[in-house]
């Protein structure tokens, strides 16, 4: 009861004292809000879209997966389907089932493919759950219906929708090299495997599958379903009996390295959209600050009329929690627009990037719901702590006190900006740290260090700006620029806040900028120099199948007895795990490509290392690969690739921007020696003459292949290849740019807010300078010079934060999310263009405030006592 | 036919005459509610003149002296102060008449918390591009004359209540105006600082060049008053 009425009072007093209050400057109240939920709109639809990309991966794979225990693979190939005999014969397994799945194209129908599940119908139902739509008819074992009819599917209600057929009604699939005509006997129902891809996947029975894929005898996996009572001692027996190159494995290992990969990206996104919020924490702390500041007599009557300093403490931090609640509430609207557009943009990246994944909807997420809030919140209530603070020292005796001038704050400015330089200085050793598993906690914690330490600076950097340019501010704007200097020199944490707001907005804008441009000019150059040939040629979906299907023989015959003024490099790809973490193997031609491409070293010796690569002696790892697993020049590269034991060193580590996982590129003529695996993945071919390459002699050389293979074969000329690698990129930082134009103008309105405020504040002053002399128009040139300096002050401290960020970003938080570094390079056009243009926006940014002077009447100046 | 010797106080109050109203009012319109700051003063001040304006608390003073400051306008009635009519003047006009005809003394000293003593005394003049030079030596007479030459560079958060009104004092006197106006210039004060506030306004008017204008609850400026003037509910009544 004590409890409820102490609430009540607490709740009864915050609506009296700090909600009425608001109500009384709705204006103020209405910008902070603005600049919150817009934050909390960007952290959570971003949040969102992510979840949905990450839930509809996770909950594919897991349906996919089933209930399995154990899954019998071969890394780099498929598994004989004879095993599944033998292993079902042991006592302790109680159910093995042969899976295969590939993505196929519905003919003519100019619908992207879709994913087709085939397995034994009676072997797999222990292991996944999958109904269909008629539930009677699953009751009559019409799903045995798939092994008695050939060429029949089930299919998701989503594809058929998709594709515009009914059940009974008949398609025709493609793939690679193969098409035929299949039925549709029933949809199935949205549950276990239906939901495997948004619903866009069918299945038949294996023998189909085989059949249509050209896959007799083998399968992608065989998964095991073991007793509960399974020792280990029976696991190693599984083990020994599997032929050399077959693995027992964990179902879920391609899960968690997906996850991994998407994880990563989801970190960085948060965190990018997270600044959105740390710079409207700036204008929850502004207002909260000013309330309790120029509220300091009403607080000394409260105190003095029997209120605790720890009341008045929690009334200011129940200010900080109303903005972050009615922002985050506000915020809800907002995101649900924000991640429409988001949702699809996040899911084709993380598509192109990562993983396959298919999202149509947004799943709400209570999890990521609750974290929006309390990060909202916690926010909030942190900006507001060290004005409560400062609140809760009023003495009651200030009731008394008649109107006395403001003492300004200037002693702590020096003592903040030491602090500050050395939060700057504990920046590197902070990002030299290693990081957790692919987690770049020390490169974060680094970035937020660096933006404490020079939001730090800015209240005595301000003093600095407005002491050095003062001779200049006299000159250039007389007497209204140098009253803004002497005011922004004793402002205080005041202007400081919002410059520090700047400053991070500023810095981020660089950083990013410096960053993109960075990285795209690497990009550009390696897809010049690394992904290098006239015209690509892999078998039909490759890319989306993982390379599992080689070029087919009639290609392999084509190419084989070309005579034409060309060079072809033949390679094989392979997608595999090393340990955790997911790369391409790459067998190549080395002689061939050398002589067309080349690769950006950035380890070993480039003289020896390629003499030593052409007689297979070694493996040059990417980057990525390198720093994910902790290889580089010098280690072994030991792995087991279609049964054979590979242990090679490690000759050289070079850049490479292929984003599922790292490449380990080896010798094409010693890897097929090795495994007899004479399978070709892809063929770039090269004009021999390239002084002079005819775009005719491409486009023939092109349409000939098409001729020979083009049912089996994806064809893509060498500039069209690259351009889309490019085109990739620039989407891909679409999302960044539209999060980073919000945190600017979270930003400016942060300025508006802070400028507003002090204009607010200091009418009496605004008015005493008209009392004695001052024009408007001088009042507002101050107003408008005081901006300025501010706006000068934020920008320079942003872009020096900015580069000693994007140093960070470049060369510590990319490579621990990522893997990969870059060749840094600054932008000056495009920042030589948006620097002005950041300061005009500020500038604009003060027209509010400007127009806001003399809302007062001069003569209050008289009445106010 | 006026007698010889009051024909020659008209005469000369013709030229001296520095303030004049007629039918000044000041009506201010607060949501639906008419409130009435002045009604229906008529008033002449000749130059040279000490005026104690009292009345109790929203009587009328401080609008009257607001109208005179041009911090406001009048809403019906005539009002020319120095020559300057101030329902009708552009803001310019007005911007300049602050600048050059009144200096302003406040009950709370109203100093720019931001500038140090020597720089808020030299304010006005600089507002109204003065040469430099003139105006910084105007300012150190003025800091030792009012005993502030020590304080010149504090700010005004580290002085006391009369060195901030003596501050203030300085700042009315920069530009050299032809009025002062104080509104309750000791009422922030004790009564030894309150004593040498009213010391330095009878040296001001020592020479009989500039009007002062002190409003005021107590009696503290009855002793150099040469007109007193007592407002009740907006209007005028001569004591």
């Amino acid at each position: 009861m004590t409890l409820f009425r102490s609430t009540n009072f607490f709740f009864g007093l915050f609506f009296r004292f700090s909600i009425r209050h608001m109500a009384k400057f709705p204006g103020r109240a209405l910008v902070v809000l603005l600049g919150i939920s817009l934050g909390a709109a960007v952290f959570t639809s971003v949040r969102l879209s992510i979840h949905a990309s990450l839930n509809s991966f996770n909950q594919s794979m897991e349906m996919i997966t089933g209930i399995a225990d154990r899954v019998v693979t071969r890394p780099g190939g498929r598994v004989p389907e004879t095993l599944v005999g033998p292993l079902l014969k042991l006592p302790y397994v109680k159910s093995a089932s042969p899976f295969l799945y590939t993505y196929v194209q519905p003919a003519m129908t100019g619908k992207s493919p879709f994913l087709l599940i085939g397995f034994d119908p009676i072997l797999d139902r222990p292991f996944r759950k999958w109904q269909l739509q008629n539930s009677t008819l699953s009751d009559q074992g019409i799903w045995l219906d798939l092994m008695r009819f050939p060429y029949s599917i089930f299919a998701g209600q989503p594809l058929l929708d998709d594709l515009g057929i009914k059940p009974q009604d008949g398609l025709t699939l493609e793939h690679v090299g193969q098409s035929a005509g299949f039925i549709v006997l029933e949809a199935l129902s949205s549950e276990g495997l239906a939901l495997v891809e948004g619903g866009r996947v069918a299945i038949t029975d294996i023998a189909t599958f085989q059949e249509f894929t050209h896959i007799w005898g083998e399968v992608d996996r065989i998964d095991l379903l073991l007793d509960s009572t399974v020792s280990e001692n029976q696991i190693n027996q599984i083990h020994k009996m599997l032929p050399e190159g077959i693995t027992l494995g964990m179902p879920n290992e391609d899960q968690l390295s997906g996850q991994r990969m998407i994880s990563a990206y989801q970190l960085n996104l948060s965190v990018l959209s997270f600044v959105s919020l740390f710079v409207g924490m700036f204008l929850v702390y502004s207002l909260v600050a000013l309330n309790a500041a120029s509220r300091r007599k009403e607080l000394a009557i409260l105190r003095s009329t029997g209120a605790s300093a720890k009341l008045i403490f929690f009334i200011f931090i129940a200010e900080g929690g109303f903005f972050g609640l009615v922002g985050w509430l506000i915020a809800i609207p907002i995101s649900s627009v924000f991640a429409k557009y988001l949702l699809q943009g996040v899911g084709e990246t993380i598509s192109t990037l990562f993983v396959r994944v298919s999202v149509d909807n947004l799943t709400l997420s209570a999890w990521e719901i609750f974290v929006s809030l309390g990060m909202t919140m916690f926010i909030s209530v942190l900006a507001a702590f060290q004005p409560a603070r400062e609140a809760m020292k009023v003495f009651p005796k200030e009731a008394m006190d008649i109107g006395q001038p403001v003492a300004t704050h200037r002693k702590s400015s020096r003592y903040l900006a030491i602090t500050g330089v050395l939060f700057i200085l504990m920046v590197w050793p902070l990002s030299s740290i290693p990081p957790p598993e692919n987690f770049p906690f020390p490169g974060y914690l680094a970035t937020f260090v660096l933006f404490l330490g020079f939001s730090m600076l800015s209240s005595w950097s301000l003093e600095m700006v407005a002491k050095i340019t003062e001779p200049a501010l006299l000159y250039l704007g007389k007497e209204p620029a140098w009253l803004a200097g002497r005011y922004v020199h004793s402002s205080g944490m005041r202007t400081a806040v919002s410059v520090g707001a700047l400053i991070t907005a500023v810095a981020l804008f660089s950083a990013l900028v410096i960053m993109v441009h960075s990285f795209r000019r690497t990009v550009e150059l390696w897809a010049n120099q690394t992904v290098a040939g006239d015209i690509f040629i892999r078998s039909k979906m490759a890319d989306i199948n993982r390379y599992k299907d080689p070029v087919s023989q009639n290609a392999m015959v084509f190419f084989n007895n070309l005579d034409e003024p060309v060079d072809i490099d033949i390679y094989r790809r392979l997608f595999l795990n090393y340990g955790k973490n997911l790369y391409q193997f790459e067998a190549l031609k080395w002689d061939v490509y050398l002589r067309y491409g080349s690769f950006f070293w950035t380890e070993g010796n480039i003289k020896t290392g390629l003499q030593r690569l052409k007689n297979g002696e070694g493996v040059l790892v990417s980057e990525v690969f390198a720093n994910r697993t902790g290889l580089g020049v010098g280690n072994l590269f030991q792995t087991s690739i279609r049964g054979t034991w590979f242990e090679l060193p490690i000759i050289g580590v070079v850049r490479d921007y292929r984003t599922q996982g790292g490449v380990v590129y080896y010798s094409l003529e010693h890897y097929q020696d090795k495994t007899g695996d004479l399978n070709w993945g892809g063929v770039r071919v090269f004009f021999k003459d390239r002084e002079k390459i005819p775009d005719e002699a491409v486009f023939q050389m092109r349409n000939r292949i098409i001729e020979c293979c083009g049912d089996s074969v994806n064809v893509t000329l060498g500039t069209q290849l690259r351009e889309a690698i490019l085109k990739i990129f620039d989407e891909t930082f679409a999302i960044t740019t539209i999060l980073l134009l919000i945190a600017l103008v979270v930003a400016a309105l942060g300025i508006t807010s802070t400028l507003t405020v002090l204009v607010l504040e200091r009418s009496r002053e605004l008015n005493t300078i008209l009392a004695v002399g001052g024009s408007y128009g001088q009042i507002r040139a101050m107003i408008f010079w005081e901006a300025f300096l501010m706006v000068l002050t934020g920008e320079f401290l942003g872009i020096l934060c900015g580069i000693a960020l994007s140093y960070l970003l470049v060369f510590v938080i990319n490579k621990q999310s990522f893997g990969w570094t870059f060749l840094y390079g600054m932008d000056l056009k495009t920042l030589a263009v948006s620097y002005p243009l950041i300061i005009f926006t500020a500038l604009a940014a003060a027209i509010p405030a400007i127009r806001m002077v003399f809302k007062q009447p001069p003569a209050n100046l008289l009445r106010e006592r | 036919m006026l007698p010889q010797n009051d024909r020659q106080r008209v005469a000369k109050m013709a030229i001296d005459l520095i303030i004049k109203a007629e039918k000044l009012s000041r009506i201010y319109v607060m949501e639906s509610a008419h409130v009435v700051g002045l009604t229906n003063i008529n008033l002449d001040i000749v130059v040279g003149e000490t005026v104690v304006l009292k009345g109790e608390s929203g009587s009328g003073k401080s609008t009257l002296l607001a109208l005179i400051a041009a911090l406001d306008r009048p809403t019906d009635g005539e009002l020319s102060v120095a020559g300057c009519n101030i329902k009708n003047a552009t803001e310019d006009r007005l911007t300049r008449f602050r600048r050059e005809s009144v200096g302003m003394v406040f009950q709370n000293f109203n100093l720019l918390p931001t500038l140090n003593v020597n720089e808020n005394i030299m304010l006005p003049g600089l507002l109204a591009r003065r040469d430099n030079l003139s105006v910084k030596k105007k300012a150190d007479k003025l800091l030792q004359w009012l005993g502030l030459s020590g304080r010149a560079n504090h700010f005004p958060a580290q002085l006391s209540g009369g060195e901030m009104q003596r501050t203030a004092i300085a700042r009315a006197l920069i530009n050299d105006p032809a009025i002062v106006l104080a509104d309750e210039p000791t009422g922030n004060l004790d009564s030894r600082n309150s004593r040498i506030v009213m010391d330095l306004f009878q040296e001001i008017i020592g020479n009989g060049k500039k009007t002062l204008i002190i409003a005021t609850h107590s009696t503290i400026a009855d002793h150099i008053a040469t007109m007193r003037l007592y407002l009740k509910d907006g209007a005028l009544q001569f004591l």
